[in-house]
């Protein structure tokens, strides 16, 4: 019996990738990429669509951090029925803004059955900053991790809670934004929501995922399709609870590597980024394994490290679309070249 | 605990397997890394910069 082929499809956050840089805008891609895999490792970024989401019954939704600790080895992921999910609010977070995200987690549990134990508030805001970094990509940082972590290691304790949601309450204007929600650019609250997604997952070892806080802006007339998920609800968290939901546990120590179903970097077949982006520590770690490595080149980043430029050997395609041929080739042991006539 | 914004400029290695061990080795001498992402490489210098964020 030949083994479930699993890949890994990765689009960094916050480097304006034109596919899955925006909200959720990737998750088309994601649905069709799932028809030829058995099982399609991707994160929150390429998932969270804010009041959009699509249950992708053979995807797993694990955070940056722990698919790179994944990537290296060092941890296994362990697929779960359900998570107990605690939620962490920023206390920088308005009553009425607040009042909007404590609704969106009864309706989670009341329309979708999720298991949300419970919602605490950290005892000082986050003061969550961001920037543009000089190569244009986005990133942030926090002026209160401590806090963060202290409402985490509540949850954790306290409620024996399997994953955290955490709202964190962004600057209302931020540089970018208004080519952000126009189709262009980068997400300005990208890198920051990383940030603080890694700090949980580096610190608990259980899967974390952000949804910002923001007050709602009046209607823009010329909104673009790829942003407009982010405008249709007042919170940023229903596809977050979703993906929390059923997100796969960490495995974090060898003596836990016996039990079937478990998935660790040994059984990737198949990696699949943005061609300028592989400079990434998912991708280095990837390049040493038995894992084909396929770029595309269509989806443009604000950054251009191709895979070549680091000495990462890769099936470079021009398109999702020859990247999923590539990937159904591979399945079926087919050299791909062999579909080919000069 | 306070996180910082950080980059730096290495020397690209044979493989990315050195070239990943000499960045992380770096970016701890500035803290422990929660995110970390080659931005640019210059292959006439041989170089590479990094960007990352760490805590300290």
């Amino acid at each position: 019996m030949q083994r479930p082929y699993t890949a890994i499809l990765i689009i960094p956050t916050g480097i304006g990738a034109t596919i899955g840089g925006y909200a959720g805008d990737a998750i088309p891609l994601a649905r069709v990429m799932s028809q030829v895999c058995d099982r399609l490792i991707t994160h929150p970024n390429v998932l969270n669509g804010a009041s959009l989401y699509w249950n992708i019954s053979n995807s797993y939704y694990v955070e940056g951090y722990g698919l790179d600790k994944f990537a290296s080895g060092g941890w296994g992921l362990r697929p779960v029925r359900s998570n107990r999910i605690g939620v962490i609010l920023d206390k920088a977070i308005e009553p009425d803004l607040m009042l909007r995200h404590l609704q969106t987690v009864d309706g989670a549990r009341a329309t979708l059955g999720l298991n949300i134990v419970d919602s605490i508030v950290t005892d000082t805001s986050l003061g969550v900053e961001i920037g543009i970094s000089t190569s244009g990509i986005s990133w942030g940082t926090i002026s209160n991790p401590d806090s963060l972590l202290r409402a985490a290691a509540k949850l954790v304790t306290t409620e024996k809670v399997e994953a955290i949601a955490v709202v964190g309450r962004f600057p209302d204007t931020m540089e970018g934004e208004e080519k952000y929600r126009q189709g262009k650019g980068v997400d300005p609250i990208a890198g920051a929501e990383a940030v603080i997604s890694h700090l949980l997952v580096r610190t608990f070892k259980i899967p974390c995922a952000h949804a910002p806080a923001l007050a709602t802006s009046p209607p823009e007339l010329d909104l673009s399709p790829l942003a407009a998920a982010e405008e249709i609800g007042y919170t940023y968290m229903p596809s977050v609870l979703v993906g929390l939901s059923r997100a796969p546990q960490f495995i974090t120590s060898e003596k836990n590597k016996s039990l079937p179903g478990d998935i660790w970097v040994e059984e990737i077949d198949a990696v699949i980024s943005p061609a300028g982006a592989c400079g990434s520590s998912l991708l280095m770690s990837l390049s040493q394994r038995q894992c084909q490595i396929v770029t595309v080149t269509g989806n443009e980043t604000l950054i251009t490290v191709p895979a070549a430029s680091l000495g990462i050997k890769s099936t470079q395609v021009s398109s999702y679309l020859e990247a999923i041929g590539v990937l159904a080739a591979h399945k079926a042991g087919v050299d791909p070249q062999a579909l080919l006539r000069e | 605990m306070t996180t910082h914004f950080i980059t730096a400029e290495i020397d690209l290695q044979e493989t990315p397997a050195e070239l990943q061990q000499t960045i992380e080795a770096e970016i701890k001498k500035q803290g422990q890394p929660l995110r970390w992402a080659v931005t640019s490489v210059d292959t006439t210098r041989e170089k590479v910069t990094v960007e990352a964020v760490v805590t300290r």
